[in-house]
Order: structure tokens, then sequence, then C-alpha cells
């Protein structure tokens, strides 16, 4: 049974006025309103706020270390001789700094490996149908299928966001969220751009010579 | 998601730095700039989400962003105009990503602009505007629940009701909140 809005508000309030971080879930987005008027007040009520000097420390000492496009310019590193160097470290760096690893990694929709994995019978090739997607678990690993003439593909069936399973949307041929507003087209890519998720993570999957259907799981 | 906003010394018509070469001590005084400016954005990121564990990694993000970026030689007030560009920006991703919302579906509020006066004021200043438009009851239950800090429990009592009404009280009085006009 779904939880009622005040109650997951109140959750929402309790937290903010602990000073816990704003952990939301699917749903609360029909009261979006309240919950950032929440901690415009949460805020206020803690009063005017500065950074601890252990953050402004470690803030300190990352800018010191980020690299600096208009201290070090492109002429000044190939000069030095750097220009390869300063590349590489500029776009590792920035690339490590702006997002998290994980996240950077489920951006890009990381291939599901499972160690050990196996390759799992999920059925015949004419199992399936072109334009259309079937749901199969391989184990542990939960996949939505797609069939391309005699090739497959596969998805995930966990959304990136929230860790719903998706249903197959035959209509909008989009694999849709029950958690919260969100689908994804059959090569996992989000269906709005503006919404910022991660791809789906990909599912390694076969058509043996014997026209099964396999894909890799536990 | 925002668009980046445009280095500051586009936006400022700031010059190329003069020199070719690494300048330690000018680098050393951008970054102290830069720190006492992305204090004044802390403050406007806490008073946006009201927890300093999400404010600090919002902050660190906007550094990041920002930082490499910014050139040497640039006005502090290009400096800070950059700096809330990207804050308005990482804060529309970060309540697009926890709420599961796209930046367009979220409401105005958050296209938030500079605060005009010392942002260490703003909030408290806002919240007791905000407060200040409500009926009676739902002014003194968020009263006591956000400024006094009562418990549920304890602000049934005051108000002589349920804790379960008080709940309910308080999710409408907060939706009232949210339609306060920003210049109340």
């Amino acid at each position: 049974m779904p939880d009622k809005p005040e109650n997951r508000v109140d959750r929402i309030v309790s937290d903010l006025l602990r000073g816990r971080r704003l952990k939301l879930r699917g749903g609360d987005a029909e009261e979006k309103e309240a919950i950032t008027v929440a901690a415009r007040l949460a805020a206020a009520s803690h009063g005017p706020q500065r950074m601890s000097s252990a953050f402004r420390s470690r803030l300190a000492a990352a800018l010191v270390s980020a690299p600096r496009e208009g201290w070090l310019t492109r002429r000044s590193a190939l000069v030095a001789g750097l220009g390869v160097a300063a590349g590489a470290v500029s776009g590792g760096l920035i690339g490590k700094t702006l997002q998290p690893a994980p996240y950077a990694q489920l951006a890009r929709g990381g291939l599901i490996n499972p160690e050990p994995g196996r390759w799992v019978d999920v059925g015949a090739l004419s199992d399936f149908v072109a334009g259309q997607s079937k749901r199969v678990t391989a184990g542990a690993v939960g996949a939505f299928l797609f069939r391309h003439g005699d090739t497959m593909t596969a998805v995930s069936s966990i959304c990136s966001h929230l860790p719903c399973e998706l249903w197959w949307n035959a209509d909008g041929a989009s694999l849709d969220c029950p958690c919260h507003p969100a689908s994804f087209n059959p090569d996992g890519t989000p269906t709005k751009q503006a919404y910022g998720l991660p791809a789906l993570n990909q599912v390694n999957v076969r058509v043996t010579a014997a026209g099964r259907v396999e894909v890799m799981g536990t | 998601m925002s668009p980046e906003p445009g280095s500051p010394g586009e936006e400022a018509g700031a010059a190329e730095p003069a020199g070719d070469v690494l300048e330690l001590p000018a680098a050393s005084r951008a970054t102290d700039i830069a720190l006492d400016e992305l204090e004044l954005v802390y403050a406007y990121i806490y008073a946006r989400v009201g927890n300093r564990a999400d404010t600090e990694d919002l902050t660190q993000q906007v550094a990041m962003k920002a930082i490499p970026r910014l050139r040497q030689g640039a006005p502090a007030s290009a400096i800070r105009g950059y700096l809330f560009a990207t804050a308005r920006s990482v804060l529309g991703a970060f309540w697009s990503t926890r709420l599961g919302l796209s930046e367009a579906e979220l409401h105005e509020d958050l296209a938030m602009a500079v605060p005009p006066g010392p942002p260490s004021l703003e909030p408290e200043e806002r919240a007791h505007r905000i407060l200040a438009a409500l009926s009676d009851n739902y002014r003194r239950v968020l009263e006591l629940r956000f400024l006094h800090g009562y418990s549920l429990k304890e602000v049934a009592s005051e108000m002589h009701s349920t804790v379960g009404a008080i709940k309910v009280m308080q999710l409408r009085a907060l939706r009232a909140a949210a339609k306060v006009p920003p210049d109340a």
C-alpha cells in the first residue's frame, strides 16, 4: 500500500530538521513544491551557514590541484612540451572530479559482466519478435531483449535512477519506470534528454548456431 | 539539464592572461578569491537544500566545474556571476535527479536569482515572509516545527490536536507556503 503523502513529507521534514541529507523516493515528486519549501524553512531554522574549516581546507586542496585552463595555457603547455601530458591530466582530472566514478560508468550504460558468469538459455530466436521486447532473467540478471533480424540486443531491466523494475510499453516502444516518470529507448538511452538520467546498463546476449538466445547471467 | 554558463572572462570581457607561464602567486590569489566567493555559493546552496552534506557535495561540484575555466585576472564580480550561474545549473540538476523530473518540470522557484542582499540574511528573512503570508494555523504549525524544533507530538499537544491531524496540516501548510509569491 503506498505511503500517504503526509507521511512521506513528514519523513523528509524530520530528516531535514535533523540535518540529514535529502533522501527522496518514487512518488515524492508529486510534493516537489512542499519538499523544496521545507528545505528552505529547514535552512532558515539552522541559521546562517558557513563552510566548516575542514570542508574549506578540502576545497582549497581540490582547487589547487585542479587544472586551470586560463593559467596553464595551451601555448605554454606546448612550449613546455607538455601538450600531451596536459591533455591527459586535464581530461583525466576533470572526468574524475566532475562526477564520481560509478556515476560516470553508468552514464555510458556500462556492461553487466557477472563474475563468475555463465551463458543462460532464454529461448529460441523465433520466440522473439522484432519491434517488441521480452523480459528474461538469467539467474540474478534481469534484461529486456530486442530482436534485430538474426541478432539480439539486451539492456538491464532495472531503472538507472531508482532500483525499480522497468516494464515494456508496447505503444510507446519504450521501457517505462513505474517509480517515477522516466522511460528509456530500446538501446537504453533515456527518452527525455533533459531528464539527465544515465543510460541503462547493457547486458551480454548472443544467438547460437542452433538458433538459441543466450544471456550472460549468473 | 541547464546549459553550462559561459566563461566569466567572456562575460566580463576580461583580457587573455598576459603570461604564457604558470604564475603560482597569481593562481594562489585567484584561488583565495574563489574560496571567498564559494562561501557565498555555499550559503546560497544551503538555503535551498537545507542540509550540510548535500551542500558540501554541490559546492564542490560548483568549484570543480567553474574553477578550471576561470581566467587569471578575471574580476571578482565576474567570478561571482559565473559561480552563481554554475550553482543554479548544479542545483537544477540536483533537484531534477532527486525528484526524478526534468528541469522544465520543476517549479519556477528553482530558477533562482542571485540574492540581492547579504546571502547570510536572505534565508531567514524569506522564511519569515513566507510564514507571515500564511493563515494562523498553518503559520503556527510550521513555526513550531521548523523554527522551534518541536516534534509532531509536541506540536499536537501545543495545538490541542492529534499527531495525524498535525501531519496533514503540516503538508497543507507547506503546500500553501510554496504558493507564497517570491516578493511577498
